[in-house]
């Protein structure tokens, strides 16, 4: 009876979250009315582009899960052991406990709830794709990509909880992330395919009105969309939409598109915030000093951590 | 009778023009583009393309300038050695330095990763370093002996952590005091001007600085790039860099690229025509050098549609592994 209460519980609070994205990821696409009227027009730039300048940050947990998710412990579970002894006491429900390699992280190491930023709430996964996604999440700490300072790829580099910087220049616009360092140039003037596969894409960008409209492709199928383990191959295309809202807003569409990965194409839509204290300046989070230990500590004639053979 | 303090005065007046003549690049009534906003305009793809050594070499020692003699011979050399490795020439051709010259034996690892597609350019300076007048980097005695240890391990080892081989070799950078003339592979350097920045996108590691130009202060916080600012006089755009993080504990293949808290850097930028860029540098670290020492280097804008790749050296860092592996070969062979 009281189990079957929490269910409902859980069911109903589950029920809220998608209902409280869907509030705000359902509005009318960004800087719009319904009638498809601009309601906010952006400051210009000196030759009369809106002006997307400055430096932005987006405020919510997409890099930890894209999708609707409860609070958790850690982003490594592990089942806890059945009780041993007294018969009848076994547990009506299995626990999740975190991994022993996070453990030591306590309340930092958790996982906060968030509303989800995926349009509709669903990612149209290919059956062997969603249990792909699925072994991703448990093996998170042996394989996210941002644990080892790769480049994050798009549209992941954006709802990291670092800031980036538009720069707008007169042909190219730079985007500059904190994270890894990580950049990258939108040609806003014709350029050839790119050379190879890359992890930050190869970005073409065109105003769409008010809106600027960054069509990416050319990935590797190396980065992940979270740290939940969603992910992509290399047929992966993605096209974002930045849009003004405010003075201080920018509201931030990406569609995915990856016909290797998922049923569908899919979008996710966020708001993104300008950092607005003065002064605020892109810093260095230069991360690859600070994974060295753990990539390649136990490859030397010592550890330098401890001064002993590996 | 002559009015001496008039003729005094004539000649200061004469000796400070010569001084700023020496100082100021010669732009020949040259003016820069306009960004929209009306700032001079250095945006595109930028390259040091020269053939000027950095130092000095000794058979020039006591002249600032080649003879009109060596610079036919020297360009006769590049002329050949760019038509050999456009005919595809492989070995010692394909590299600006031989393999025998190389102190990495066996220069092909590294040559399959330069660019040596365009001919370099054969300039009269006998060294990029103008001052002091000897063209000398004028490193402290200490200096000189770290110096000369960094360039004995470099390529050499011995490795036994991941702290051991060169900033470069682990992906981190070369420093920003060499990023606007160093990198065959990847020297590539895109600036973008936006309104109140200009921001530089060096190829190589991914090294990147934004640097305000809108008047604002330098943050106080230690960064591997320091806090750049700028602000423009005239046509040059001068930027003053200082607040570097210490990382002089850590290995540099060259020890004058490395910053320490005394790093202080003032760079000059400026347009002398379409695709030519006087770039100047003064370097200034008491940590390492015994004074200030500036640099004058001759950079190159590359043509319109060149662009810049995406330097995955992190992700892709073989060497890292296989130097360690070799590293743990060389100590088991000590210890038999």
């Amino acid at each position: 009876m009281r189990a079957g209460i929490r269910v409902a519980i859980a069911v109903l609070a589950g029920v809220a979250i998608v209902a409280a994205a869907a509030v705000w990821i359902h509005r009318p696409a960004s800087g719009q009315s319904p009638d498809g009227s601009a309601s906010y027009r952006a400051p210009r730039t000196a030759d009369g582009k809106p002006d997307l300048n400055g430096i932005w940050q987006a405020l919510n947990t997409a890099n930890f899960d894209l999708q609707a998710h409860a609070a958790r412990p850690a982003l490594s579970l592990l089942p806890a052991a059945p009780r041993s002894g007294v018969p009848g006491l076994a547990r009506a429900t299995p626990v999740e406990l975190p991994d022993p390699v996070v453990r030591a992280l306590g309340a930092v190491g958790g996982v906060p709830a968030g509303e989800g930023v995926v349009v509709g709430g669903e990612i149209p996964y290919q059956p062997w794709a969603a249990a792909k996604r699925q072994e991703n999440g448990r093996e998170w700490v042996k394989r996210d990509p941002e644990i080892k300072c790769f480049m994050p790829g798009v549209p992941r580099a954006t709802y990291l909880p670092y800031p980036f910087q538009i720069l707008q220049g007169t042909n190219k616009i730079v985007i500059a992330y904190e994270f890894a360092g990580a950049t990258r140039t939108i040609h806003m003037d014709t350029v050839g395919d790119s050379p190879s596969p890359t992890w930050m894409g190869w970005s073409r960008g065109r105003w769409d009105g008010d809106t600027l409209v960054v069509e990416v492709t050319d990935f590797n199928e190396d980065t992940w969309f979270d740290r939940a383990g969603n992910f992509h191959s290399d047929a992966l295309k993605v096209t974002e939409r930045y849009t003004r809202d405010s003075a201080d807003h920018l509201t931030y569409q990406a569609t995915i598109e990856d016909p290797k990965v998922f049923t569908r194409p899919w979008t996710i839509r966020m708001p993104l915030y300008r950092r607005v204290e003065p002064n605020k300046q892109l810093l260095e989070y230069k991360c690859v000093e600070f994974v060295e230990e753990l990539m390649y500590g136990h490859l030397g004639v010592v550890d330098p951590a401890t001064g002993r053979r590996p | 009778m002559t009015n001496w303090r008039f003729v005094g005065g004539l000649l200061v007046a004469a000796a400070i023009g010569t001084l700023v003549a020496a100082q100021q690049p010669a732009t020949g009534g040259w003016a820069p583009p306009k960004t929209p906003w009306g700032d001079p305009d250095l945006q595109g793809v930028w390259r040091y393309e020269a053939s000027v050594p950095l130092e000095r070499p000794a058979q020039f020692a006591g002249r600032a300038s080649l003879t009109d003699e060596e610079v036919a011979r020297n360009q006769k050399l590049e002329d050949e050695q760019a038509a050999q490795r456009l005919a595809g020439a492989e070995g010692a051709a394909v590299g600006r330095r031989s393999v025998g010259e190389s102190p990495i034996r066996g220069n092909e690892y590294n040559s399959f990763w330069q660019d040596h597609g365009r001919p370099r350019q054969v300039y009269k300076q006998t060294s990029l370093v103008v001052d002091p007048a000897d063209g000398r980097i004028p490193y402290t005695p200490d200096a000189k002996k770290a110096d000369a240890r960094a360039s004995a391990r470099y390529g050499a080892g011995p490795y036994e952590s991941f702290l051991d081989p060169d900033t470069g070799e682990r992906c981190l950078t070369d420093g920003v005091t060499a990023l606007m003339w160093q990198g065959p592979n990847g020297g590539h350097n895109r600036i973008v001007q936006s309104q109140g920045y200009v921001t530089i996108l060096h190829e190589e590691y991914l090294d990147r600085r934004i640097i305000p130009v809108d008047g604002r202060q330098a943050s106080g916080i230690r960064q591997w790039f320091g806090n750049a600012v700028a602000r423009w006089e005239g046509s040059t755009l001068v930027v003053e860099t200082a607040n570097f993080v210490d990382r002089t504990n850590y290995e540099w293949a060259t020890i004058f690229m490395r910053p320490s808290e005394t790093l202080r850097l003032v760079e000059r930028f400026t347009r002398t025509g379409a695709t030519t860029m006087d770039y100047r540098i003064t370097v200034e670290d008491p940590a390492t050098f015994a004074r200030a020492w500036t640099a004058q280097i001759p950079i190159t804008r590359l043509p319109d549609e060149t662009l810049i790749y995406e330097y995955a050296c992190h992700e892709g860092n073989y060497a890292m592994p296989n130097l360690l592996a070799g590293g743990r070969i060389d100590a088991a062979k000590r210890q038999r």
